[in-house]
């Protein structure tokens, strides 16, 4: 384990490889300062834990009914959570839930904050009319309300997961286009730029390689605060019924389908409104604490 | 003549002002010569090397290199033969990018082969241990940064190296280092400076000939003896002479 | 007798990277006088400056034996009392004014607002007290400087107006960090008058922190010359040129002069003891 940190901390690394996991480590050190950081890094971490082990933590089959205990209370021998209105143990279809929510988180990740990087470091860098004719069309789809615009999506492209997701990033780029056009301006006048174009570099490695490293963080901490927005949105869409079909234990279907029994039995809906409420609140730790780290302004110094 | 500039202009427009930053400077620097241009701030002198390398507007006149007027965009070619150091070792380093990878990415937008061989000689050509090689910039300090600014720019092996206040960002021992470095690079490749600088001392140092600089015109042209000897012709030169005082060599 | 007395004066900060001590056991006296701190950076010169004022931000810490202003103990004054010895007693000029000044407030407004909110001056009176600041640093046209806001002013009439500013609540002692390696050399020498006439005929303690040697030779009565957050010597200022101290006539000897031999320049060997 010391090998390791000194290895780590060797202040020559041997290869680039060395160098960046060096870095890491320093972030990871400046991460650990703060609580409320490593808290919600605690709880993405588990998320992606429980999501791949749910078969083994799970003690029942989240779709397998069984009415004759149905709307058992918490605290019930073999159902801790209670189960629901078709006797499915709630533990089992929240564990089973999380794999839907992080497939769901996964592939917004790799959608639309790709989409915007690449849309606001070009309009940034280029400047003039390509600037504008992104700008503006970011500037259509942020007029609109998310929910309403991905509601209209799947109205159109009809209710089911990958609808779902296709949804929201279509209604999730903007933002990210915008913050990665901000950065992009401030970054293409440095005089790292400068030098590198001076070297013979065309647009394209300059924004790949020079620019793009520079607005990551920022649009980074960005996507980790946004997570929670993008469950409460796909919650939203299931709780509507125009997300993920049932049986499968989505949070917001479960939620939906627990109002009906709300009064008598609150556990029902209460139960994945708390997962959504602690992974939400779990990234959005996460996101101010990397902020802290990864704040270009604050760690170049 | 290396380098001709002749009655350059450049011209920015920002928010409907018209700012004209160079008005018909003429110059000309032989092949292995060091010119300097001399200046307080706002005098354009930064502006005439920016325009060089296409990174200002030229809205008059005309540069020509080896006799031939420069291409726009300024192209591959252009970047083997011309190459500059900037004034804030902090800033013409990216942040995030290793001294290896600053390095490299020259050799890799030129298609040169050796890359490993090339930068270990690159970084003991300026004076660097080669441990320094996966470094990132904030664990080297401001001198050792300019060392790296200046391998860089050396790394496509160019005649002319045209300098931008490199040293008003360092400590006084480190300029020293770093002149030395300059001055000894130059001997050794048979480079060819143009050199900006406020300091006339660092100027009278480094360069055979200097431009004074006001307002975005060339005020007087001087030897270096005339420098050191005091020959100014017109006020302004004198001016910026008299304030210097304390630079020169009986103190 | 001594206006600030500071003894054995530390300044650390524990980062991820470690421990890293800026200043290092500094002590010194100030009277009625002009001290200058040389020193390249990382000497820990402008930390000195700043820990006077208690302006070290967190997780730097200051430790000192002892550090006593016109009989007020700094390291054990409250954050209340900081602030009002801060401007009013001992005032402190930056070295860039972009930075110092409000950009989006009327200088004149900017000059007013600590008469009007701490002294409680009318608005004539402090409008007045402007003027006659902005013309103690010779601003030819004081009226028309109120009136503008700071980015329409030049690199050397922005570090005036940051010194009249100081100057309006007549402080004891002046801290100048680098108050003039921002301008061009022919400002420098005006902004560099105007400081002084002012520590004449005010009677201020003036302390100037700069990297630059022969200005400060030139400009001050005494010289600290700090090297890793020590000092190494403490001289006179007309004696900087018999400096004993193989570091400050290292620093003295690598300046290139004009009509100096163009040979390398002599650099500076540091030898490791120095630190110690």
């Amino acid at each position: 384990m010391s090998a390791l940190i000194l290895w780590l901390r060797d202040p020559n690394p041997q290869s680039r490889g060395q160098a960046r996991l060096g870095q890491a480590y320093l972030n990871w050190l400046r991460l650990r300062r703060n609580p409320l950081a490593v808290i919600g890094l605690a709880i993405a971490v588990a998320l992606v834990f429980i999501a791949i082990f749910a078969p083994l933590l799970a003690p029942h089959d989240p779709i397998t009914q069984e009415l004759s205990r149905r709307l058992l209370p918490p605290g019930t021998p073999g159902n801790i959570l209670g189960t629901d209105d078709f006797g499915r143990d709630i533990l089992s279809r929240i564990l089973y839930g999380s794999r839907i929510t992080l497939y769901i988180v996964l592939l917004v990740i790799l959608t639309a904050p790709v989409v915007g990087l690449l849309i606001g470091t070009v309009a940034g860098y280029f400047g003039g009319w390509t600037d504008t004719i992104l700008m503006r069309i970011t500037d259509i789809f942020l007029a609109f309300p998310k929910l309403i615009l991905a509601l209209a999506l799947v109205a159109v492209l009809g209710p089911g997961m990958e609808n779902a997701v296709l949804a929201i990033a279509l209604t999730s780029w903007p933002p990210y286009a915008r913050v990665a056009r901000a950065e992009t301006l401030t970054v293409r006048n440095a005089d790292y730029i400068a030098a590198v174009k001076l070297q013979g570099a065309g647009a394209v490695r300059v924004i790949w390689g020079h620019v793009m490293p520079m607005c990551l963080p920022s649009v980074i901490i960005r996507v980790t605060l946004d997570m929670a927005g993008v469950i409460l949105i796909a919650a939203g869409l299931g709780f509507l019924g125009l997300g993920v079909q049932p049986p499968l234990p989505e949070w917001g279907l479960m939620i939906s389908a627990g109002r009906k029994f709300l009064f008598e039995q609150w556990w029902v809906a209460t139960m994945p409104g708390l997962a959504i409420f602690i992974v939400s609140l779990g990234f959005n730790l996460l996101g101010d604490g990397l902020r802290d780290v990864l704040d270009p302004k604050s760690a170049s110094k | 003549m290396l380098i001709e500039i002749e009655n350059l202009s450049v011209t920015f427009h920002a928010q409907g002002r018209v700012v004209r930053a160079v008005q018909d400077v003429s110059l000309s620097v032989n092949a292995r010569e060091s010119f300097g241009l001399v200046g307080e701030s706002g005098s354009g002198k930064s502006t005439i090397l920016r325009a060089i390398c296409g990174l200002a507007p030229i809205s008059g006149g005309s540069i020509r290199i080896n006799g031939k007027p420069i291409a726009t965009p300024r192209g591959k070619a252009f970047s083997r033969q011309v190459q500059m150091v900037f004034q804030d070792p902090y800033a013409s380093l990216h942040p995030r990018h290793t001294i290896d990878r600053t390095l490299s990415e020259p050799l890799a937008i030129h298609g040169l082969p050796g890359t490993d061989q090339r930068i270990s000689q690159a970084l003991t050509d300026v004076g660097l241990p080669t441990a320094f090689r996966f470094r990132y910039p904030h664990q080297l300090s401001g001198g050792q940064r300019q060392r790296v600014a200046i391998a860089r720019a050396l790394m496509l092996e160019p005649e002319i190296l045209l300098l931008d206040e490199p040293t008003s960002a360092l400590d006084a021992s480190v300029q020293a280092e770093t002149l030395n470095l300059l001055s000894r690079l130059r001997a050794e490749r048979g480079l060819t400076f143009l050199m900006v600088s406020h300091d006339l001392a660092v100027i009278d140092h480094m360069c055979d000939r200097v431009l004074v600089m006001q307002h975005g015109r060339a005020v007087e042209e001087l030897t270096r003896e005339a420098l050191a000897s005091a020959q100014m012709k017109t006020d302004y030169a004198r001016a910026l002479f008299a304030a210097s005082a304390d630079r020169m060599l009986q103190g | 007798m001594s206006q600030l007395s500071v003894k054995n004066l530390r300044v650390t900060f524990d980062t991820e990277a470690g421990r890293v001590e800026a200043v290092r056991g500094v002590s010194f006296d100030l009277g009625r006088e002009r001290l200058g701190i040389v020193g390249e950076s990382g000497s820990g010169k402008t930390m000195t400056g700043r820990a006077v004022l208690r302006l070290i931000r967190p997780p730097g810490k200051i430790e000192a034996d002892q550090m006593m202003f016109d009989g007020v103990d700094l390291m054990k004054a409250s954050e209340r009392e900081m602030r009002a010895l801060r401007g009013p007693r001992i005032a402190m000029v930056m070295q860039d004014p972009k930075y110092s000044l409000n950009p989006v407030m009327k200088v004149g407004s900017q000059l007013m607002e600590g008469l009007r909110q701490r002294d409680r001056v009318s608005k004539a009176e402090a409008h007045a007290a402007a003027i006659a600041a902005l013309t103690a640093v010779q601003i030819r046209d004081p009226e028309r400087v109120m009136e503008a806001y700071p980015h329409e002013l030049s690199g050397g009439m922005g570090q005036r107006v940051m010194i009249a500013m100081m100057l309006i609540p007549n402080p004891d002692l002046l801290i100048a960090d680098e108050p003039t390696s921002a301008l061009d050399v022919t400002v420098q020498a005006e902004v560099l008058s105007i400081l002084d006439n002012l520590v004449k005929t005010r009677g201020m303690g003036l302390i100037f922190i700069s990297h630059d040697l022969r200005l400060v030779a030139r400009f001050c009565d005494r010289v600290l010359v700090m090297y890793k957050g020590k000092v190494v010597e403490e001289l006179a200022a007309r004696d900087l040129m018999q400096a004993k101290h193989p570091y400050t006539q290292g620093l003295l000897n690598c300046l290139p002069r004009i009509g100096g031999d163009r040979g390398p320049l002599p650099s500076l060997d540091r030898d490791a003891a120095w630190a110690v």
